[in-house]
């Protein structure tokens, strides 16, 4: 499979923003990186560098979505399917060695573009975990559902950024946090 | 303000006794330049209010304005986010204490927290057009700073009701979903208004409280 110019050039910004950071970033360093004129990448963000900017992070915040989704693939119920993601996106935040280099270098041009990002990604987690939701047999009957996949896809990306005072690397704590407060009022607690 | 106080306490003093939260006396000119600076961040952002805009605003001179606050902007401007915070807590504090059991302690915590954020002219110009003053301070790493800072604050009035360990543990959740419901508002949800909260917190709060009572209460 060929990418398309636009995803070509996407991905040439890509890797000139792991190297140069989103500020020496140019519309010219991304042509080169993607073997295309500058004309062309106008042609397809003609919003110059900031919609092309824009656009890579929301390309690699959706392969990121993408890799959650493919993580938690096969989970036997939803606490499974949330723990299983959650293990796997705080590892994937910490590993992130461009997120991280762009964290501590251009927090203040990056968190702002993560923010109108992060609304996004919180309508395409909420439409992943509204079907295993409902398929679940222990989530209590009669839930508003919309409701409540709202309020876990919340909690699920709040956990994401920042885990506080839980350590996301133990499955334990991970199990036990997905009982007590994601799944507050979704489920009976068993030991209750 | 508040928000950004709010962070701006953890870094300066991560043990701060909440003593340190309690509303501070200022004198009537140091109130009346504080007011201005917030009128004027609320019309003009952080990066263009001046001094001198300040002072057209208190009805001062510079030169009393640097009298009274001789750190300049940047002083001041720190001045100013250690009264809101003061203030926000000192207000949010009240209310909390008034409440008689666990729900109402959350309901009337959350609406108040959430309407001084949303009501907060200056903090809410500041998150529009000048998100990248504000937003270092509280997101990824910065955020658990934020959620500690809340922790500290909301625990104590949580171990009314819970053991120490689940107040403290329900404090930073809480303080999550504020944190959500008031930066990404959804539809559904009037994260000012007590009666949609407490529709909230008997949802998908109380909830997972309930287990945790000590037997003996």
């Amino acid at each position: 499979m060929t990418p398309s110019p636009r995803e070509r050039i996407i991905e040439g910004a890509y890797s000139c923003v792991a190297r140069y950071g989103l500020a020496k970033t140019t519309v010219e360093d991304a042509a080169r990186e993607a073997r295309v004129s500058r004309a062309t990448v106008y042609r397809y963000f003609p919003g110059g560098k900031q919609q092309l900017i824009r656009e890579t992070i929301g390309w690699e915040a959706s392969r990121f979505f993408e890799r959650l989704m493919q993580a938690v693939e096969g989970s036997a119920d939803f606490a499974t399917l949330l723990e299983r993601a959650l293990l796997f996106a705080h590892r994937a935040v910490a590993d992130h060695a461009v997120l991280q280099k762009i964290l501590q270098t251009e927090p203040e041009t990056l968190l702002p573009e993560l923010t109108i990002e992060s609304h996004r990604l919180l309508a395409l987690i909420k439409a992943f975990l509204l079907p295993p939701m409902q398929r679940d047999p222990d989530i209590t009957p009669g839930l508003d559902q919309e409701r409540a996949v709202d309020h876990v896809a919340r909690l699920l990306l709040s956990f994401i950024g920042s885990p506080g005072r839980w350590d996301l690397e133990d499955p334990v704590q991970v199990g036990e946090l997905v009982r007590t407060e994601l799944l507050a009022g979704l489920t009976t607690p068993a030991d209750g | 303000m508040a928000a950004i106080a709010l962070a701006e306490v953890v870094t300066a003093d991560p043990g701060a006794p909440l003593a340190g939260f309690q509303p501070m006396g200022l004198n009537h000119q140091e109130a009346r330049i504080i007011d201005a600076t917030l009128r004027c961040i609320a019309r003009w952002g952080m990066g263009k209010t001046t001094l001198d805009d300040i002072a057209r605003q208190s009805g001062y001179s510079r030169a009393t304005v640097y009298r009274i606050f001789p750190g300049g902007k940047e002083g001041l401007v720190e001045r100013v986010a250690s009264v809101e915070i003061a203030r926000f807590f000192g207000a949010v504090a009240q209310r909390m204490a008034a409440a008689d059991s666990l729900e109402e302690l959350l309901v009337v915590g959350i609406a108040e927290v959430s309407r001084r954020l949303r009501d907060h002219e200056a903090l809410q110009f500041v998150m529009a057009h000048e998100p990248e003053v504000i937003l270092p301070k509280l997101a990824f790493s910065h955020q658990d700073e934020v959620l500690s800072a809340a922790t500290a604050f909301a625990a104590p009035y949580l171990a009314r009701w819970l053991g120490d360990e689940d107040a403290a543990r329900a404090a930073e959740w809480v303080a999550r979903i504020v944190l959500s419901y008031t930066s990404n508002p959804a539809d559904d949800v009037d994260m000012g208004d007590e009666e949609s909260v407490r529709r909230l917190v008997r949802a998908f709060v109380l909830p997972g409280l309930v287990t945790s009572i000590p037997a003996s209460v």
